[in-house]
This record gives structure tokens, sequence and C-alpha cells, in this order.
């Protein structure tokens, strides 16, 4: 379930959170001594939430000294209850998910001094101010907007490096088609395509003249007018269907043209991370789309490649948003990782040494097989369409 | 929380004003959507029925006694987990969406962040509860060794062995969760089956869905008999959510069953029918109405003049031959040809297009019964159905799934299924 909030309730929310910090409380005294180790008693140190219809999220305690807390979660009846959070600012330090009505749970975290919200989304009374006395422990790692703008910066950087490859794959492409060489060109063909099924929707974002650049470089014969389709696939047909070179020059250097202008256009360009979760989305729409369905790849049939491509250039652009979203939704980013591994493990199911692509021919796909591969793109796309608007406010 | 019973019935009828009363009385208490006044509720028009909310907590689940709604959705799911804590967390959620959508409610903000998705997919937005009831029940295949579940199969949930005539397509059949959604309004009951779905993401997968635009069978006496496809009554016979003993006896499952997390559930068994409805139609009327045993207007057993005139099987012709032929549909499924078997039918006409092979409408009865043990009730009754029926040269079963239902929940905080994972 997502952080449903509005701003007003945000900026409530947020003012007056530095206040708290210096007051620390003298009831710690008692302790024997323990140096730096967490001071207070074990009760004081454990929260006791209660979420129920009538009255929404409750909790015993809304003062707790510095420290190590615990909260231990019950969800009465809230039907409309599925999480509570534990928000520092637009950071959640702590979280319990998948509490609906009749379950209930533990989290646990380390806080230093501050003002604190327990938030309870949907739940009557939805946020509970949480005053934590005593002094902040060191911030482990960067800040959370240093952390994201690192992530887009190390993406524009996976894009260029792409880009690169693509290039240069191309031009052999277009040397092995010039050479009148079928063999070497289809290997060339295969071996371009992921560059360019990594980074699809960056190229889907420009737009030269009529076309967007993605349709000049890979639109699916009759997407376009005949007179207008060019790029990967009429080559692709070419060599896979027709098993021929023939007539194909002009379309390698037309492939070749575009990819460059694909280059021109990222130099340089930088990116908002919400752009990055986005971009990942629209790659795995891609996936189930037009790779699971064999139309993409309709006569190489190397399908699961740029399947396999599509998840890569996700699963990067999710990479290069972890460590901030981590700070900001550690579970959404745990449960985000967990989705991608388990696709990537099923994909790796696909892999065989014996064709030229890496991977099963689509032909050889069952109808149980795509809906298992199918059912693990959604599965990792539900959680991946909460990122967009956690980095955005970030 | 009134019992299914008392449930408020959907069209008052004159025939049956003891039916049409309780109903009022049942709709009072569950408080419907407007916060109906007590001194108003007898002049409520019969048409807001349509929009009333069905209590979802009960001792029996709703979507069963209630009287059949005009629309369907089904859905049977297979769970991908193998996490036993993720599927009760799986059923927890599903019952707070539940409890939700059948008061008419949406089950998170349309309105979220600019960069976030609505959470609550918004189709049924403005549409009420339209009497939603939602019934969900496990497949055999729960009891596999996945969840260590296997001690609590009930023997009841035995898998239907093949029956003579089958046709059946394994892809559209079977399934670990099943759920029923009805309402009067298609778009709410289809938003049951799409926001489960959602909410099921990673830790299960829609296996097959059917939906049905019109009910086959009055499970109330204050309900007309409805139509199939063959454009004949069915369900005159049907048990009645107002025949309680009815109930006991053949359809809630009592302290008989092996498995004490049964009580007050019931069987769910779901066939899709397919009716060749192009042969049926160049069939002649009288031929029509021997295949059944019943006339086609009026719906009055052969040996009778009106719809509810008792079905006389011994009768005969001044040549000696039955009135009611002896492979007549109504013989066979008769209470009498099983030892006074019967179940409750809540079926759906369906259609999914045309048959890309041959061109023939792909319609039928999307047949649904629930029963107190299949072992006694649907799987003999098909059996000789399957073998010996008239309507078998019209007909094809090409699915067929069963699920046990558990009782009703008992308010926020139960799932479905709760007592079988503790």
């Amino acid at each position: 379930m997502s952080r449903i909030m509005s701003t007003t309730d945000r900026t409530l929310r947020i003012g007056g959170a530095a206040a708290a910090a210096a007051i620390a409380l003298s009831a710690c005294g008692g302790g024997s001594g323990g140096g730096n180790a967490p001071t207070g008693t074990d009760a004081s140190r454990t929260a006791t939430v209660t979420i129920t219809a009538a009255n929404g999220c409750q909790i015993s305690s809304t003062t707790f000294p510095a420290g190590a807390l615990t909260f231990n979660i019950t969800n009465k009846d809230a039907a409309a209850v599925s999480e509570v959070e534990l928000d520092s600012g637009e950071r959640i330090v702590g979280e319990k998910e998948n509490l609906p009505p009749g379950f209930s749970g533990t989290f646990s975290v380390e806080v230093g001094g501050g003002t604190y919200s327990l938030y309870c989304p949907g739940a009557k009374r939805e946020n509970i101010p949480i005053t934590v006395t005593g002094t902040a422990p060191a911030a482990a790692g960067g800040s959370v907007d240093a952390l994201l703008k690192q992530g887009t910066a190390d993406y524009a950087n996976y894009v260029t490096v792409q880009v690169g490859y693509l290039l240069k794959a191309a031009k052999t492409l277009q040397a092995a088609i010039d050479g009148g060489n079928l063999a070497a060109a289809q290997a060339a063909y295969d071996k371009a395509r992921p560059f360019y099924e990594k980074i699809e929707p960056v190229a889907e974002s420009f737009t030269i003249g009529k076309n967007s650049l993605d349709a000049d470089i890979d639109a699916r014969a009759n997407t376009v007018p005949a007179s207008r389709w060019q790029g990967f696939h009429p080559i692709e047909k070419g060599l896979f269907q027709d098993r021929s070179v023939h007539g194909l020059a002009a379309l390698a250097a037309g492939l070749v043209a575009n990819v460059k202008k694909l280059q021109h256009k990222v130099s340089g360009l930088t990116y908002q991370p919400y752009e990055l979760a986005n971009g990942a989305q629209e790659l795995l729409d891609e996936v189930a789309t037009t790779k699971i369905t064999g139309e993409e790849e309709r006569y190489s049939h190397i399908d699961l490649l740029d399947f396999q491509s599509n998840v890569e250039g996700a699963e990067q652009a999710f990479a290069d948003l972890q460590p901030g979203l981590a700070k900001i939704d550690p579970a959404l980013a745990k449960t985000i990782t967990a989705r991608f591994a388990a696709l990537d493990a099923l994909l790796n199911t696909y892999r065989t040494g014996s064709n030229p692509s890496g991977f099963d021919y689509y032909g050889a796909l069952t109808t149980a097989d795509k809906h298992k591969l199918a059912a693990s793109v959604t599965a990792v796309q539900q959680p991946l369409s909460q990122v967009a608007s956690k980095v955005a406010k970030a | 929380m009134p019992d299914e019973d008392e449930r408020a019935t959907l069209r008052p009828s004159r025939r049956q004003f003891v039916g049409a009363a309780l109903g009022a009385a049942g709709a009072l208490v569950a408080g419907g959507a407007g916060g109906v006044a007590i001194g108003r509720a007898t002049d409520t028009p019969a048409t807001s029925a349509a929009g009333k909310q069905v209590p979802f907590y009960g001792v029996h689940q709703a979507g069963i006694a209630t009287p059949a709604q005009d629309r369907l959705a089904f859905a049977a799911f297979d769970l991908t987990t193998t996490d036993r804590t993720a599927v009760e967390v799986l059923l927890g959620t599903w019952a707070a969406a539940a409890a939700q959508m059948t008061a008419g409610q949406l089950i998170g903000p349309i309105n979220t962040a600019p960069q976030a998705p609505p959470v609550d997919t918004g189709e049924a937005l403005g549409l009420g509860p339209a009497a939603l009831t939602i019934t969900v029940g496990f497949g055999p295949s729960m009891f596999d060794d996945r969840f260590g579940l296997a001690s609590k199969r009930p023997a009841a949930l035995a898998d239907i062995p093949p029956l003579p005539g089958d046709q059946l397509r394994r892809d559209i059949s079977g399934g670990d969760i099943g759920v029923q959604a009805c309402s009067n309004d298609p778009q709410v009951a289809f938003h049951v089956i799409r926001n489960f779905a959602r909410l099921a993401r990673g830790t299960a997968v829609m296996r097959w869905s059917q939906l049905g635009f019109g009910r086959t069978s009055s499970t109330s006496t204050s309900q007309d008999t409805p139509r199939n496809l063959m454009g004949f009554k069915d369900g005159t016979n049907d048990i009645k959510a107002e025949d309680t003993a009815d109930f006991d006896d053949y359809v809630w499952v009592g302290s008989e069953t092996d498995q004490p997390w049964m009580r007050g559930g019931s069987y769910l068994v779901t066939r899709r029918i397919r009716m060749f409805i192009e042969s049926w139609d160049t069939d002649y009327l009288a031929d029509q109405e021997r295949v059944f045993g019943r006339f086609k207007t009026s719906g009055a057993p052969l040996t009778g003049k009106h719809e509810f005139d008792p079905v006389d099987l011994d009768a005969k012709n001044p040549d000696g031959t039955p009135v009611i032929s002896l492979n007549a549909h109504i013989r066979l499924a008769s209470p009498s040809s099983h030892g006074g078997q019967k179940i409750l039918r809540r079926g759906y006409s369906f259609t999914d297009g045309i048959d890309q092979t041959t061109g023939l409408l792909d319609a039928g009865l999307f047949f649904i019964a629930y029963q107190k043990d299949p072992r006694k009730q649907f799987v003999p009754i098909q059996r000789l159905l399957g073998s010996r029926d008239n309507l078998n040269e019209y007909i094809q079963h090409t699915s067929s799934a069963l699920f046990a239902v558990p009782p009703g929940l008992s308010g926020a905080g139960d799932w479905w299924g709760k007592d079988l994972f503790a």
C-alpha cells in the first residue's frame, strides 16, 4: 500500500520538528553506567499501537528516549488500514506492512532526538506526533537528496555507456550487411538489440520531426506507414525471414545515423529521480505488452533476449534509486529488490547456450511459461509503481 | 447481525409477502448507504433494492442464501507463494477490501499523489453497494504439501471424479482459491475480481475467470424464476432462502464434518456448461419440452398447468408411456431420483463470444451449486445426468471446479479460513 497524504498534512507534520531535541530526560540516570548504551527502561522503549475503525491509530505513549524503540502493532478492525510507519519528515524511519484487520506485527528502530510522526495511512486518526528526547545518533550515510542525486548521475552514465555500445554494435551490423555476410549480420543483430532495449524509454522521449526517435530506430511492422518503416525491424525481416542482406544497406546506414542522433541527444542529459522510476516502469510495460506476446522480434524470435534487456534496464534504474529509496521507504526497497531477484531467477531458467541469443526462442515457450513470466513481471510492477511519488517528494 | 435467511430480498413480490417483509427488516438491520430511517422503510421504493447493501459479516458467507443477484464475476486464483503467512495476509487483505466494497466504499483513495497510482482502480465509484456479495472458497489443491494444510482437508473436498460426458479444459478448471462476486451491477462485480488480482500480485495469480450476465436461478421465494439461454425457466424447485430446514439439511456444513473449521460453511461446485444454441434453436417445441419435462412458456411440468405444480413422475400417457420422459432433465435432476438429495443452484448465463473454430456462439450456463457434501450431492446427480439426460445432445461441460467455502466472517479482524490456518 502506498503512502497517501495531502501536502497540507505533510506540512503540519513537519512543522516544529526541530524543537524537542535538547531536553534530555533525567529518568535514565539510574542506569548502570553503560557509556554509550541506549538508556531508559525496556518499558519506556516499547510502544503498543492499536488501530480500530472507531478511533483510528492509538499509541501507549508519545514520548520516548533516544535509542532503540520497538512498536508492537495490532490492527483490530480498521479495514482501510494495512500498514504503520514511523516518519521523520519525508523519510520512513521504520514501518510494518501487511497489517489488515486481525493481524499484528512489530518493528524496531534506532532513533535520535527530535519530532517524529506515527503514520497509519487510511486510519480515522492517521497521525500521531511522537517526541524523542536525547541526542541524535550520527546519521549513517549521506542525505536522501545526495543519494538520489548520485543515483541519477549514475543512471545518466549508464545510458551514455549503453548508447556507446549500441553505436558500435550498429556499425558492426552495417559492416556485415555491406560485406554481404548474412551469418555475421544475423549475429550482429542479436548483439546490438540488448543495448537499445535497456534504454528504450530514453529514446522514446525524443521527437525529431514527426517521428519519435524510438519509432525511427525500433518501430515494428505496421505500426508506421510502410514508406517510413526503418530501423532494426525491417533489417530483422530481411535477415531472418528473407534470409538475405539484399537491399538492407540503406537501412543499416540509417540505423547508424539515428543511433548517432540518439547519442547526441543523451549526451549531457540529466534526469530527475522520478523519471528513473517511471522509466523502469515503462521498460516493464514494454515487456508485458510486446515481449511476452512475441510481437517485438517476430522474425528473429529473440524476444526473451529483449525481455531480459528491458528487465536489466529497469533493474539498473531501480538500483540507482535504491540507496535513496532505502532511506525513504526501506520495506518498499526491499520488496522490489526481492521481486526483481525472483524475476531474474525465472528468466535464468530460459537461458541456453545452444542459441546465439543465449535464450530460448519465443516459439519454445508454452502458454504456462508465458503466464509465469507475465505474473513475475506484474509482481515487480505493483510495488515499483509506488517509487516515483516517493522519490519525487524527497 | 441478521441471519442469511433474514437478509434483504431483491424484489418484493405479491406471491410471497412474508419473504418481502423479512427482506425489509434485513435492510434496516443492514443500515443501507443512505441511513434510511425506520419509519420510512415501508415506503422505500422497490427500485432502490438494486443499490442496497448486503451485510458482509455473518454466520454464513453472503452470496449463497442471498437472493441471487443479476450479475456474476467469478475468478479462480493459484497461489504462487509458498509462504503460509503470505497466504494469511492475502486473505486478511482481501477480507478488509471485501468489507469496504460490499459497503459501496473505495478500498483506498483515488486522488493519490500525482506521481502515485490510485489505490482503488475507481470504476465502481458512485455505483453504490449494488447488493454486492463476495464469497471465497479453497480448492483441493490448497491442501497439498505447500502450506502444511494436508491434515485439514475435509473428506467432502474429495476431487470430483471424471463424470460421463466431461470435456473439461484444464486451463479453465480448478484453482487454489475461488472468488464469487455477485451484484446487480456488472461493473461492481468486476471491480472485485480486478482489485483482488491486484492485491494478490506477487502472492497469487488469476488462473481463470468467468463473467455471467444474467442469473438462471431464483434462490428466494420473492424472486421470479429466470430463464436460461434455452428459454426455459430454471431453478423452479431450487432451494429457497426461506427454506431454512433445507439449508441445514443440504447446504450448510454441520457437526457431521471431519473438519471443525468448515462448520457453517458449504461446498461450491462450478461447471461451465456450453450450450449448442444453434442446434437447440432448430429443435421443435414439443421435443424441447420433452427434453426438459416442462412447458416452455409457463414453466409448468408436463403433468401440470402452473409453474409450481408438483412434478408427477408417475403420470402415464394413454399409451402407457410416461408423460415426463424417462430421461427428461427434471426427472433425472429430481430429488426423488437421488434419495431426496438436493443442491442449491446459483448459476448464471454467459457468453464468451464465438467459438473461433466453428463460428458458433460460445455461450451457455455457468453452473454454480452449493451443498453440504458434493460426494453425496453434485457427484451422483451429475453422474446420472451425464449418462442419460436428454439435454446432453445440446450441452457440454467444459470446466469444473470445487471449493470448500468456510463459514461467514464474524467481523472486522476475521478473515476467510482464519480457523483453517490457526
